[in-house]
Order: structure tokens, then sequence, then C-alpha cells
């Protein structure tokens, strides 16, 4: 788990530079610390996550980042810029959104992105065009923004934070809302800026939407950074699997000599067919040789599913901690509880 | 000045903006109407002030329907226009939004605060030109009658007409540059506006206590009337440059605050 832990912002990005990073950033509320000393790094050209449960902290982080509040202690760094000091030199670097993206309701989105885009410099209407067409509201540019939908305004805030070609692109959970279709657009849409090098911070409470997208991420929980590394490093060392055979007692009994006598072989109630599903934990470099001794028992292997994603649930809430997760005070997740985050 | 016209587009494109324009207006036109179709004319001393000169000069309109909506509309309009500026906005959630963008906090309240003043001052614009538009057809134009005595030029008496609307928009100034102020440490509209209300109102009432007779000249609300010197023969000045500079004070002390107060604080709406 060493290797997972924080490590200073300079040193995670080898040979990119650091866009932005965190330094022993520190955020109270009154009595309440809803960042505790964090110290994060994004690189260049990452699509980086920025995974925690709801009230851990994440939204506050991406305040403070935006320089929308201050730092209790710490700051921020975007390029050379030091936030907040320097919180103009750095948003020219930004685009983003905090919480739900809100826009004027009685303007058409196109006048929305003018009357933004040119705070952040000169936009032309061809460029308007051009992020429009890439969130999929070309048809409705010149509609109200009042007569929007959620996902649109959704859309619409990843329309605005592109417009003046920003550097780093900050999203607060921009699939929220969306439907399925409109979920895999967006994502494929921060793929692709991931690949055009553009830098990507994408906060999430999804697991799996942070798999397959970032590259690199944090897991964050009451304040505090529990894991950051790369995504492939970031799945449990032990993961959990489910092999289905036709002969469960032999399977059990292969298993038990691989992984040792004392093994949890959870069969539960999964009776499918006349084959049974077995469920067990163990090194995922250990799986391979279970299946070649299974096949040399002569045993019929069906299927052996790697439950990746119960695992890395599993795992997420191992290092945030289930039962807490709801509700801590943190203002993040009051927000949630007002409705006005998801 | 990219401040300014985002601000100003931002107005125009609200449709409450009209609406409160267009009250502002309907209020002298009626009140025109009213008078006219009235078969009782308004005596000396019954109604605002300037009321019962309005059948024989039409021009006394536009002085009449000032004296009547700086009572309390134009107070609730100025103080709404200026608790909408930040928090407004907070409850939008638009200011998270702008604030997102390489803007000065600084530079973007006082566009803010001047395009709230704008507002104010051209509702009170179009009050003046609707009282005298409506005043002159229905009972034509006549130089003004001063309170003492004398009569003024028709360009003179237009030009007392314009300074007095521009000595109560200084006061209105100074309601909305409260609000405004009030806006920054509330993430409500309502509440801002409220408070605004509430403060012009213990103001107002301290004013007419003897007892705080020496607090009177540096509150903002006891130079109200003041613009009435203008129609003295000479003209009284010398209380209208104390209005004007109690206003100024104000103004000056209260946007700095409103300046001092967005620059630090913290956006969570």
């Amino acid at each position: 788990m060493t290797d997972r832990e924080p490590r200073p912002a300079q040193e995670a990005c080898v040979g990119p530079r650091v866009v932005l990073s965190t330094h022993q950033l520190t955020k109270d509320f009154k009595s309440l610390r809803a960042v505790d000393h964090l110290d994060l790094s994004v690189c260049e050209g990452d699509v980086f996550g920025f995974l925690g449960p709801n009230g851990a902290g994440k939204t506050t982080t991406i305040r403070m980042i935006l320089g929308l509040i201050y730092p209790t202690e710490g700051h921020v760094q975007i390029l050379e810029h030091r936030v907040p000091d320097q919180r103009l030199d750095a948003l020219r670097h930004v685009g983003g959104f905090v919480d739900v993206p809100a826009f004027y309701k009685n303007m058409s989105a196109r006048r929305n992105l003018r009357l933004l885009g040119r705070m952040s410099g000169e936009v032309s209407e061809a460029r308007i065009d051009e992020v429009l067409d890439m969130v999929g509201l070309s048809q409705r540019g010149d509609s109200k923004v009042g007569s929007y939908s959620h996902g649109m305004g959704q859309r619409l805030g990843i329309a605005q934070a592109l417009i003046h070609q920003p550097a780093l692109i900050i999203l607060d959970e921009p699939t929220s809302g969306l439907d399925p279709q409109g979920m895999k657009d967006v994502r494929e849409l921060v793929r692709e800026l991931g690949r055009q090098g553009t830098t990507v911070f994408l906060s999430s409470h999804l697991l799996h939407e942070v798999e397959q997208v970032c590259n690199r991420a944090v897991i964050m929980d009451k304040g505090r950074i529990v894991v950051q590394g790369p995504v492939s490093e970031l799945r449990p060392a032990r993961m959990s699997v489910k092999v289905l055979t036709n002969d469960r007692p032999r399977t059990a009994e292969v298993l038990r000599r691989l992984l040792g006598p004392d093994a949890v072989l959870d069969g539960g109630d999964e009776v499918h067919a006349g084959d049974e599903f077995l469920r067990f934990t163990c090194g995922d470099d250990l799986v391979p040789e279970i299946v070649r001794q299974l096949v040399a028992e002569g045993i019929d292997v069906r299927a052996v599913v790697p439950a990746v994603e119960q695992g890395l649930e599993d795992f997420f809430l191992e290092l945030t901690g289930a039962s807490s997760k709801a509700d801590r005070g943190h203002p993040d997740s009051s927000r949630e509880s007002t409705g006005a985050e998801r | 000045m990219s401040h300014l016209r985002r601000e100003i587009v931002k107005l125009l494109f609200q449709r409450r903006t009209y609406v409160g324009w267009l009250g502002l207006l309907a209020i002298p036109v009626i009140m025109t109407i009213a008078l006219r179709l009235s078969s009782e004319q308004p005596s000396e001393g019954h109604g605002p002030p300037f009321f019962s000169n309005i059948a024989g000069n039409g021009l006394f309109v536009p002085l009449a329907a000032l004296a009547f909506l700086s009572f309390f509309l134009l107070p609730l309009v100025s103080a709404m226009t200026g608790g909408f500026v930040i928090a407004g906005e907070a409850e939008t959630g638009t200011l998270k939004t702008l604030l997102t963008r390489p803007v000065a906090r600084g530079r973007m309240l006082l566009a803010k605060w001047f395009v709230a003043v704008l507002y104010v001052g051209v509702g009170l614009a179009l009050v003046g030109v609707g009282g005298a538009v409506a005043g002159g057809l229905i009972f034509g134009f006549h130089p003004l009658t001063t309170l003492s005595g004398g009569q003024l030029g028709m360009a003179q008496s237009l030009g007392t007409i314009a300074l007095a609307y521009l000595i109560v928009l200084a006061g209105m100034t100074c309601i909305v540059s409260l609000a405004v102020a009030l806006s920054t440490l509330t993430d409500s509209s309502l509440t801002a506006a409220v408070g605004t209300l509430v403060i012009v109102l213990i103001l107002e009432a301290l004013g007419q206590f003897s007892y705080f007779d020496f607090l009177k000249p540096y509150l903002f609300t006891s130079h109200n009337e003041d613009w009435f010197n203008l129609l003295r023969q000479p003209v009284s000045w010398r209380p209208i440059w104390e209005a004007l500079l109690t206003y100024a004070a104000y103004i000056v002390v209260l946007v700095g605050v409103a300046v001092a107060a967005f620059r630090r604080k913290d956006i969570l709406s």
C-alpha cells in the first residue's frame, strides 16, 4: 500500500510538467475541516480522476482550485501561477465548472458562450460553433438555455469549459444527470480531449467512470487523499473472481489446494443449470494458474469472471469506510442533502 | 468597459428589467389620467407635494411623481435592484460561473453596482419623461411657479426638473449601494433587499425623534426632500450640497465595504 500513498507534487510527473498541484491545501469551515493538507499533482496530458464518496471534500477542493473559496492553509499551483494570489493569471489557463453548471436562462447557449468566452479572451463565432458541435448542441445553440434539460445544461457546461481552449479542464461530475447515451458521449469526449493532449481533472464518485476515462487518479475521503497513482494501480492487489465449472466440490478442492485450506470459497446460492459458481478472492497473478489446474484436473471451466467492478467498489469502500460515507457534515455532503449536488 | 458591456447585456436580457421600467413609467401616466378624470381637484396639502399644482401645469407631474415615488417605491426598486447584484447571481448559480473566469472581483462588483444605478436612473428618467409628456398632453406646459411664488422660464423649469431627478438619483444610489453591500454578505437577494429596507426605515425613524437631532445631518434619509430647495427663489443651494456630500460619503463607504467583502467572500452557492 505504501506505493499508493500520496507523493509530493513535483515527483509525481516524470517528464511532463505539472499543470495543477495542491500544496498542503486545507479548508476549514468553522470547526469542520473539509480539506486536510491535500497534496496532489496533475501532469500535462493527464486525464486525472478525482474520486471520493459524497462529502469527501472534492467540490471544496475544486472551488479552491478555481479560486472560488480561499484556503485556510496551503495553496494551489496552476502552471506557474499560485492560487489564490495569482488567480486571474491562473484562470486564463483553466476552463471548467463546479456543481451544476449555471447559465443565463433568458439567453441562448450561443450568447452565453460568447459572454463567458470573452471573459477569457477573444472568442470567434466559429469556435462557438465548434464547441457546440463537440457537445452535441449545435442544433439547439440558438435556443434559450431556460428551455434546456439538465443533461443539455451539463453539455453546455462542458462547452463553456472548452470555449477558450484552456490547458486544464476541470469537470465536476460531468455525467451527472445524463442518460446512458449522454454519459457515453461525455466520456468519449473526455477521452478525446485526453488524446488531444488536453489535461483534464475529472471529479466523480463513479469508479467505473474514472477507470474508463482516466489514466491517473486519487481517491479522497474526509478531506484527505487515501490513494494516489495510475488508475491501473488503484485496483486492489487481490481481486474477487467467480468461477463457473461443472464440478463444484472438485473445484473447491483445487482452489483450497492452491489458495490454502483456509481460503474462503463462497458458493452462495448461485446455481445455474447444473453448473455452480464459486467465488473466491486471490492475488490477480494467481488466476491463470488456477484455471490451468482446473483444466488439468479435467474440470470443465465454463467461465471465469473477474468481478472487477465489484472488486473496485469493495476496495473503494474499504479505503473510505463504508459505514459513514453518506453524511459526515462536510460542506459537500450538506449541499448534496439540499439537492444542489448530485 | 467589457465588464460594463457584459452587465448591460445581461440587464437587457432580463424580462424583469422591462417590467420594472414599464411599472415606473405607468405611475405618472396613471397619476395624470386619474387627476384628469377626477371631478374634484386636490387642494393644497392633500396628496403628495406639488399634486395640487398639476391641474394648472403639466410640468408639475414629473415633480409630483418624483415626490410620490421617492417616499417608498423608488427605495423599494433601488433595494431590490442592489440586492440582486451579487446575491441574485449566487441564487441562480451564475456567480460561480462568472468567477471561474479570469475576472477581478472588485471590478466586476463595481460594474454591477454601476449598472444597478443605471437601471434606477433609467427608471427615474422614464418617470420624468412619462410624467412630462402625459402632463403636457393633458394639462399643457407652462413655466413652473416656484415655492417662493416666482416663475421660472421654460428652459429653467426643465433644467430644475432634471436637476431634481439627479439629486433623487443620488439618494437612491445610497440605497443601491447599501443593498449591494448587504448582497455581498448573503446568498439571498430577498434578504439583502429586505435588510436594506429595514435599515432605511430605521434611519428614517431615527430622523423623526428630536432626541436624535444631532444625527440628522449624517443620515442620508434625512435629505430626501432637500431637492425641494431647487424650487425656491433664489435656490437654496446649501442644503442641496449638504445632501450631495452626505450621499457621496455613504456611497463611497458602502461601495468600499461591498468591494472588500466581495473580494474575500467564499463562493459556496
